[in-house]
């Protein structure tokens, strides 16, 4: 029995807009279900292959926003095959036949032709914003589609996707009366960009927020355009091999001055170092640097420019900045809440002493109180720093790290890293994603199991000894949700022993383990409801189905497996077999 | 997609994993390189470190770039009649311009390529046959692969 008539509930409901708040709303009872489904605005479907539109739109009638995940996390490390699946289209023609009045799509690792994109333009009179994520399967036809159909576009996002550049007009198809653009992000395009038709759109655009461009914009460009946006607050900047001439210079250097409200930066790939410098006169307002495409920056320049970055919150960098680079930035960026070093030498040729090493890492955690989030790529680490730093900061809610040489162990004593990871999770009691690397024995995955409450995602590569290890894992972190684990010694033990705990869990993947065939036959046939993927690139699977018994005790390369509620999808390519 | 299944994780001896021998730290130009066997080689496949398709697609050009670039190429360059030459590293010339430019520079005289005349030093370059060649003949890249040394020879008399 509900106290207040359904339109209060409803109002109410209205200002709790976290997916899982309103997930759990709808569980209270029969009547605020049915209210929250009615009212619900925004969805957030994790695994496209979780549920089907039609249920989801029978559901949710009232659906505006839809953010929908297609391809496993270890697609974007070339570990699932490009047409594994994840289309969009189905789920576009169904909310288009069913007239829902989307308005937001956000779209992740899923496959986007540009039939889908023409008809997601044309069937949505109030379509606001598409935001792909390290999508593919579409040109800039399909672009041309969307910014000629979708009358109140504001925000076209385009990150990290593979798009087959036809160096068509699509800027062009912008109608002249598109004036709402708040973003516009297209710096994955490959191609040449029609500046003529980028300028015009950009100074008919006087909400336009966000403007991140693709390498084909030259500095002249540029300027010209932050000249008719000094009210940019994010920026995405271009390609300039060479030097800039004193007076091109100077003019971007006064264009940037006027872009007082300049908050986010990033781009720079191929960019000669003095193109940073121009960025100078507001670098102390920056809160978010983005320069881990900037290989050709040399360290010492980065930590020119980062000494005068005091408000920084966010910073993607590259390990050229060095130990000596991060000592700055942990003596500067007090403000420090997310931080990601990548990789900018991939072979160690160099033998160089300047990337980044457990130094660094301390360093940072010893000056950023306030860091939450980091991602770090090295050559090295040893338990002594990991557990100066799960002390430095407990309050880390995201620890990825990446040691490059797989199973390294502590430099300084030869030993596994069990001990201090151990201490990060053991410290870190908010710790909601973990990746681990280095020499790992089963060992740190009991201390997982034991004191990684809060865990969500964990990313394991070349660790532990037994199935014991897994086993920790499944059984003592009651939160998990994603595990990704490849290269391991997991096998059918760890894999079989709890079947229901995979009811709780959106997914597993597993690849180069110890599964084999007849394990994951077994799994799929005592849990109806889990989709089993085996993924083979290299056979004919239904040579695979043909083969007897005995080729059950045959390794299994990547197997993924996730809970639905609708059953064996029908749009896998031959290379997977759903069991 | 490879599956690198020829590496095995679990072997104890990986705590002393090894660095490529001699031969195999050789430049190495085929970047995509698909049988990983050796724990530096692992360490280069296509899924491995874990980064996204646009940054290693950042980082293999840059590392080409920088291969072309990054060798220091020191050969004699000696002025017909003087005995003592000098030594210049070509890899911080972008072409035959900016070599002639700076041994003019050098040798504080007009240097060209093209035969010889009454005036001006032609510029001559050992190849790796041993053979003297006009220099200025084969495309640039070609050049530094071949030369050895370098003669500036004097303007022919009458």
């Amino acid at each position: 029995m509900n106290y207040f008539p359904d339109e209060v509930i409803e109002h109410i409901f209205d200002f709790i807009s976290s997916h899982k708040d309103r997930n759990s709303i709808s569980l209270v009872s029969k009547s605020w279900h049915k209210i929250e489904r009615c009212s619900r605005k925004s969805v957030f479907i994790g695994n496209c292959y979780a549920i089907n539109p039609e249920r989801l739109i029978q559901r949710f009638p009232s659906l505006r926003s839809l953010t929908l995940k297609g391809k496993p996390h270890f697609a974007d490390f070339n570990l699932v095959p490009h047409e594994w699946g994840g289309f969009v289209h189905p789920w576009i023609v169904a909310l288009a036949k069913a007239r829902v009045e989307l308005e937001e799509l956000r779209l992740k690792r899923m496959v986007v032709s540009d039939e889908s994109l023409e008809l997601l333009s044309r069937s949505f009179a109030s379509f606001k914003s598409l935001v792909l994520v390290s999508c593919e399967g579409f040109t800039t036809d399909g672009l041309a589609s969307v910014a000629a159909n979708c009358r109140h576009l504001r925000e076209l996002d385009l990150q990290e996707n593979e798009i087959d550049d036809h160096r068509g007009q699509w800027l062009n198809c912008f109608p002249e009366s598109s004036t709402a653009l708040t973003s516009l992000n297209f710096s994955c395009l490959k191609g040449e960009t029609n500046l003529a038709a980028l300028e015009r759109l950009v100074a008919r655009s006087p909400n336009l927020e966000s403007l991140k461009v693709n390498r084909a914009v030259p500095l002249d460009a540029l300027t010209r355009l932050m000249s008719c946006a000094p009210q940019l607050v994010d920026l995405g900047v271009g390609s300039y091999e060479n030097e800039p001439d004193q007076e091109s210079f100077m003019k971007l250097m006064a264009a940037i001055k006027k872009c007082t409200e300049l908050r986010s930066l990033s781009g720079f790939s191929e960019v000669a170092p003095l193109c940073l410098t121009a960025f100078y006169p507001i670098c102390q307002n920056l809160t978010s640097l983005n320069l881990s495409y900037a290989a050709e920056i040399q360290g010492n320049h980065l930590i020119r420019f980062i000494q005068f970055c005091k408000r920084l919150q966010r910073l993607w960098i590259l390990d050229s900045i060095g130990d000596k680079g991060l000592e700055v930035v942990a003596s500067t960026c007090k403000e420090l809440q997310e931080l990601r070093v990548f990789p900018s030498d991939l072979h160690d040729e160099e033998d160089n002493d300047t990337a980044v090493t457990e130094i660094g890492l301390v360093a940072i955690s010893a000056g950023c109180p306030k860091l939450h989030s980091i991602l770090y790529f090295c050559k090295q680490m040893t338990n002594a720093a990991l557990i100066t730093v799960a002390k430095n900061c407990p309050n880390f809610i995201r620890f990825r790290l990446c040691i490059l040489e797989p199973n390294k162990p502590d430099h300084t004593t030869s030993q596994s890293l069990d001990e201090g990871f151990g201490a990060i999770v053991q410290a870190c009691k908010g710790l909601r994603r973990l990746s681990l690397s280095g020499l790992l024995t089963d060992k740190v995955f009991l201390y997982i199991g034991m004191y990684a409450e809060q865990l969500e995602m964990l990313s394991i590569a070349f660790a532990g000894d037994t199935d014991k290890g897994m086993l920790y894992v499944l059984n003592g972190c009651k939160k998990m949700r994603k595990l990704e684990i490849r290269d391991s010694p997991f096998g059918n033990t760890a894999l079989l022993a709890d079947v229901d705990k995979y009811r709780t869990m959106r997914s597993l993947w597993m690849s180069s383990c110890e599964v084999t065939l007849g394990g994951c036959k077994r799994l799929a046939r005592n849990a109806p409801w889990l989709n089993v993927e085996i993924i083979n690139e290299n056979e004919n699977n239904d040579l695979m189905m043909e083969r007897n018994e005995e080729d059950e005790r045959e390794k299994v390369d990547r197997l993924y497996l996730y809970r639905t509620v609708v059953g064996a999808r029908k749009d896998a390519p031959p290379c997977v077999t759903i069991l | 997609m490879e599956n690198s299944n020829s590496y095995s994780p679990y072997s104890s001896s990986s705590v002393d994993s090894t660095k490529p021998s001699p031969s195999e730290s050789s430049v190495n130009l085929s970047l995509s390189l698909t049988f990983p066997s050796t724990s530096s080689q692992r360490e280069t496949s296509q899924d491995w470190p874990p980064i996204k398709p646009r940054l290693r697609d950042t980082l293999k050009s840059l590392c080409l770039r920088q291969r072309r670039y990054n060798t220091a190429l020191f050969v004699k360059v000696y002025m017909e009649g003087v005995p003592i030459g000098r030594k210049l590293d070509l890899s911080t010339f972008s072409g035959y311009e900016s070599l002639l430019e700076n041994l003019s520079h050098m040798f504080d005289t007009s240097v060209i390529c093209g035969n010889r005349d009454r005036k001006h030093h032609v510029l001559t370059y050992q190849d790796k046959d041993g053979d003297w060649m006009m220099v200025g003949d084969i495309p640039w890249d070609m050049f530094l692969e071949t030369v050895r040394r370098l003669k500036i020879t004097r303007p022919e008399r009458c």
